[in-house]
């Protein structure tokens, strides 16, 4: 097909009205990127201008150089390495800890009316306690440190795993169900084959919004009940008066928010849904 | 190899009571090709999913190879109007999947999907996903997982319905080569007249609310049939002749509705 293009007859037109489109997409892309940039600049711009203008004390309000400063500090003695694999390591085993546990409650609840009956008023209930609320228990439990800041991302990420993964059982075609019933599918080939990959763009949602919840309950939690980690880093630069390390605190949050979400989930998402079709965008 | 006696079928859901089937009687033998036809919501789909074990009648009952419907069974499969492919699915998964449901090792698996990929045409396409390809394509994968179980007895329901005139033909042709190679019994759910009398042993005209069977309808021309002929005209003549005395029925019946509400 894409042969019988390039060698068209002599006669035909080339699809130049093809090639045009696709100019002016990519066009249009680069566009929206450059209003992104700039959006970015100016928001340091601004941030600059209220330093130099001296509204907030400079020993509270770091300017965007003095941090660029403090980040090659924090680089060099390796506590930003230290700080970052150490949250890293929380979240990623509460996340995991909330998706090997939420996915199969979260198939229970949908394919079962008894188990949602029994169950979801209860998740209800503890879904809307806030992740922070959790900490002074944590740490009355399991001590300050690693464990409690598992608790915590784990108890405030697995109500959206739950959530998503019981809506992606609920919405799947009756069709599919029927075929499984004709075919009189086991129940482990079924949840197997059939309810988690059909319900895969819901159980990917869950995992996003249990992730982005993790980030930011991870610093609160760190803050209170840790000596290591990005919010141990924020907070500790409180005692030693450095606003611009709070800042490459926040910054490295938002870098690795922003990674791992676009980088890791969309690939993810890349392999799966989107090339079964099942993702329209 | 299908027997269906005094059966009546009733949806009963808080807000309406729907009798959809009433005292259906039908004997279908090995091997034959029947039709239901009839008009938009006289029971057809509801008589097939019943056959197929999918959902319970309210009354009466049905026997396949001599034993009582009471679910689906591995004698029975089912090809649906809308495909059903698995999306995430590549063709030959779909194609094995009944196999695997019933744990069929795996190069047995391989080896009966390579055959049918290659009855229906899509060798070519077997590891792709059902969104690659047309309509028709899709419901040659259907019939082939359907068929890949070796079922005794092929139920579809208006598998052809969303196709084009053309692609039908085709399927249509694919599908009595299949079934004269197999020799599936096949019952075969469609509202057009022209596909019941090109396909079918015998037709199973339907009336509408409560559906019944108004008439059985049997076409002894050999195949492949010729649908230009006097004779099939004939027969043409014939069913529509019996459906549309049903169809003013219905229409009678959506009036009284109407003034009833
Ligand atoms: N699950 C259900 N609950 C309630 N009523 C139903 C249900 N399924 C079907 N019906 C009703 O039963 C009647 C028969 O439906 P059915 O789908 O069997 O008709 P059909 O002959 O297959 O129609 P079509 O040609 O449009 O597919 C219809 O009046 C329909 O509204
Ligand atoms: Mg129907």
């Amino acid at each position: 097909m894409a042969k019988s293009t390039s060698q068209a007859p002599l006669g035909i037109a080339p699809p130049i009205g093809v090639e045009a489109a696709r100019k002016s997409l990519q066009r249009e892309g680069a566009r929206e990127k450059l209003l992104g940039i700039g959006t970015i600049i100016l928001f340091v711009l601004i941030w600059a201008a209220i330093y130099a203008s001296k509204i907030l004390p400079g020993w509270a309000f770091p300017s965007p150089w003095q941090v660029i400063v403090a980040f090659n500090e924090i680089v060099t003695n390796g506590t930003l390495l230290k700080n970052t694999l150490a949250s890293i390591e929380r979240q990623f085993t509460g996340v995991i800890l909330a998706a090997v546990v939420g996915v199969p409650v979260g198939l229970l609840l949908g394919a079962n009316s008894t188990a949602r009956a029994a169950l979801l008023p209860i998740c209800r209930l503890l879904y809307p306690i806030p992740g922070i609320a959790w900490i002074p228990l944590a740490i009355l439990w399991f001590g300050v440190g690693f464990t409690s800041t598992v608790f915590v991302i784990f108890f405030s990420g697995i109500w959206y795993v739950i959530f998503n993964t019981m809506a992606g059982v609920q919405t799947l075609p009756a069709q599919h169900l029927d075929v499984a019933r004709v075919y009189m599918t086991p129940r482990w080939l079924f949840a197997r084959r059939i309810l988690i990959p059909g319900a895969l763009p819901f159980i990917i949602t869950g995992l996003r919004l249990s992730y982005g919840v993790g980030w930011r309950v991870i610093i609160g939690a760190e803050m209170i009940s840790s000596i290591v980690g990005l919010g141990f880093l924020i907070d500790d630069a409180r005692w030693q008066l450095r606003p611009d390390i709070m800042v490459c605190g926040m910054i490295t949050i938002a870098l690795i928010g922003w990674v791992s979400e676009t980088l890791f989930f969309d690939w993810v998402e890349r392999l799966t849904v989107e090339r079964w079709g099942m993702k329209t965008n | 190899m299908v027997k269906v006696e005094h059966l009546g079928k009733r949806y009963t859901t808080p807000d309406m009571d729907v009798e959809a089937l009433s005292d259906i009687n039908l004997d279908i033998g090995e091997g034959e090709f029947v039709s239901l036809l009839g008009p938009s919501g006289c029971g057809k789909s509801t008589l097939l999913r019943i056959v197929a074990g999918l959902i319970p009648a309210t009354s009466g009952r049905i026997a396949v190879d001599g034993k009582v419907v009471s679910g689906p069974g591995p004698e029975r499969a089912v090809v649906f109007q809308d495909y059903a492919l698995f999306p995430w699915m590549t063709v030959r998964e779909n194609v094995e999947f009944g196999l695997e449901s019933r744990a069929v090792p795996r190069p047995e698996r391989r080896a009966k999907s390579t055959e049918l990929l290659s009855v229906i045409g899509l060798t070519d396409f077997a590891d792709r996903y059902p969104h690659h390809l047309s309509g028709g394509m899709k419901q040659r994968v259907s019939i082939a997982r359907a068929l890949a179980v070796d079922p005794s007895l092929l139920l579809m329901d208006e598998p052809f319905g969303a196709l084009d005139a053309q692609t039908r033909r085709t399927l249509q042709n694919e599908l009595l080569r299949i079934w004269s190679a197999y020799r599936k019994t096949v019952i075969f759910v469609t509202h057009s007249i022209e596909e019941a009398i090109y396909l079918s042993d015998r037709i199973v005209v339907m009336t509408a609310r409560p559906g019944r069977i108004k008439a059985i309808i049997e076409v002894r021309k050999k195949r492949p049939r010729d649908m230009a002929t006097t004779e099939m005209n004939e027969v043409q003549r014939e069913v529509q002749g019996v459906l549309e005395d049903e169809l003013v029925h219905t229409s009678d019946v959506h009036a009284d509705e109407i003034t009833a509400h």
